[in-house]
């Protein structure tokens, strides 16, 4: 090929842009980096545009990675034991991350619509909703449902939690562009039955999502989430 | 960029050198204040959770022992930190196309779990990501078919044939929006005088 210098400058710009970007094939992008470790041009055009697009990453919302992730660099690395896991201090909502995380709750909604969903024969199987609340580990602790015209919420704790004699774990909807709304108390172990104030296909609507606080016993003095969160989870429809 | 900005990436940039000097406890905050937002960086691309908690691991291990390359004159340490994981995450989701393509490539969009429609979209995230305000400007200079396919690449990690396919555009439409959508990114950047 027979590129002119500018040419051959603009040519790597675009390929090094794409690289960041991602949109390379794999095969290409392996090339690339293969050239981009001989050829000090190449890898500095490759930086440069890393940096650009990290840059643009600013807005995604934290998520705080399971206290495992830290203890196995400090063992890989034979760093000494520290408090280093500790949270950093967010305000709940704000570092929810949630709406990242739900897309994981599709993975342990799956096993369990295969698993308790479909034991019982439903009456009417496309009018059910139905979340899977999981911890940040991704495991699945309590599956909540309801009948889109029942007035109440099924709460079975398919997980184990430990729950302290002097604290409650309180449900709340989180309803799209509004404050969380507190749907009640769920228990630890077993089944509960939430009542609700209208059909739980009225009280749901345009709510994506729910979530489990840790809150003083009998639940938030405030009305509003006091304690962490400690579960999260997508609510779905299921046909 | 605010003082605050400034300030957390001052101490960013101080944690980092000490980590250069093996400061265990520099490492240790390092992490605290980072390790959230690097990781939902990475589950956002690769969007299992047990792989990206791998890559923050791998990401910190090298941290660890290549902090001293890091220069401040390059790019926010903020920045530098993300680049490691970003380039981490797509190489490992490429390396799993290469495995899965001839197999299961068709079958594989159909289980592909996506992100919910609710949240705020990869568009809005670009804009409101991009914290200097020349930044922002750029990102909302970009024509809508441009802004939309560089945001779904960038927050989902698509590559050109799967940007095609969730914009239902042809294959060579989709890469010219990319390719030009990149340029004048840069162009715009480099005029309002962000280097990097």
């Amino acid at each position: 090929m027979n590129l002119s210098r500018a040419d051959r400058s603009a040519r790597l710009d675009a390929l090094a842009a794409q690289y960041a970007l991602g949109t390379l094939s794999p095969g290409a992008r392996r090339r690339l980096a293969a050239v981009a470790r001989a050829d000090f041009a190449v890898g500095a055009a490759l930086r440069d545009w890393e940096f650009r697009m990290a840059s643009l990453a600013e807005a995604v919302p934290g998520i705080a990675p399971a206290p495992r992730v830290w203890e196995r660099i400090r063992r890989q690395l034979g760093l000494a034991a520290g408090e280093a896991a500790r949270d950093a201090p967010t305000s709940w909502w704000a570092s929810l991350g949630l709406w990242r995380g739900l897309a994981l709750a599709g993975f342990a909604l799956a096993f369990a619509l295969g698993a308790v969903l479909l034991a019982p024969v439903a009456e009417r199987p496309d009018e059910r909703i139905v979340a899977m609340l999981s911890a940040q580990d991704a495991k699945p602790v309590l599956l909540v449902s309801a009948d889109r015209a029942g007035r109440f919420l099924t709460v079975k704790a398919v997980g184990t939690i430990a729950l302290p004699a002097d604290r409650s774990l309180e449900l709340w909807a989180l309803p799209e562009g509004k404050d969380p709304r507190s749907l009640g108390l769920v228990p630890a172990v077993g089944v509960a039955r939430i009542p609700l104030g209208a059909p739980a296909g009225i009280t749901l609507q345009s709510v994506p999502a729910l979530a489990v606080s840790l809150e003083p016993a009998g639940g938030s003095p405030t009305g509003k989430a006091t304690g962490p969160v400690l579960y999260t989870g997508a609510l779905q429809t299921t046909y | 960029m605010s003082a605050q900005t400034l300030d957390r990436n001052a101490t960013l940039a101080d944690l980092l050198a000490r980590t250069a000097l093996a400061d265990q406890q520099a490492f240790a905050e390092l992490y605290r204040s980072t390790s959230s937002h690097l990781y939902a960086v990475a589950l956002r691309i690769l969007r299992e959770p047990a792989a990206a908690e791998e890559v923050l691991q791998e990401a910190f291990v090298s941290v660890w022992h290549h902090a001293s390359a890091y220069a401040p004159s390059k790019s926010q340490p903020r920045t530098w930190l993300t680049s490691i994981v970003r380039n981490r995450c797509l190489d490992r989701l490429r390396r799993r196309d290469l495995n899965t393509v001839t197999l299961t490539r068709d079958n594989d969009e159909e289980t592909e779990i996506d992100l919910p429609a609710d949240g705020p979209s990869p568009v809005d995230m670009l804009i409101a990501g991009a914290e200097a305000q020349s930044v922002r400007d750029c990102v909302q200079a970009l024509d809508g078919g441009q802004k939309q396919a560089i945001a779904l690449a960038f927050f989902q990690g698509l590559t050109h044939a799967e940007l095609a396919r969730q914009l239902g555009e042809p294959l060579g439409t989709v890469k010219s929006w990319v390719r030009r959508g990149l340029e004048r990114l840069k162009q715009c950047l480099e005029r309002g005088g962000y280097a990097r």
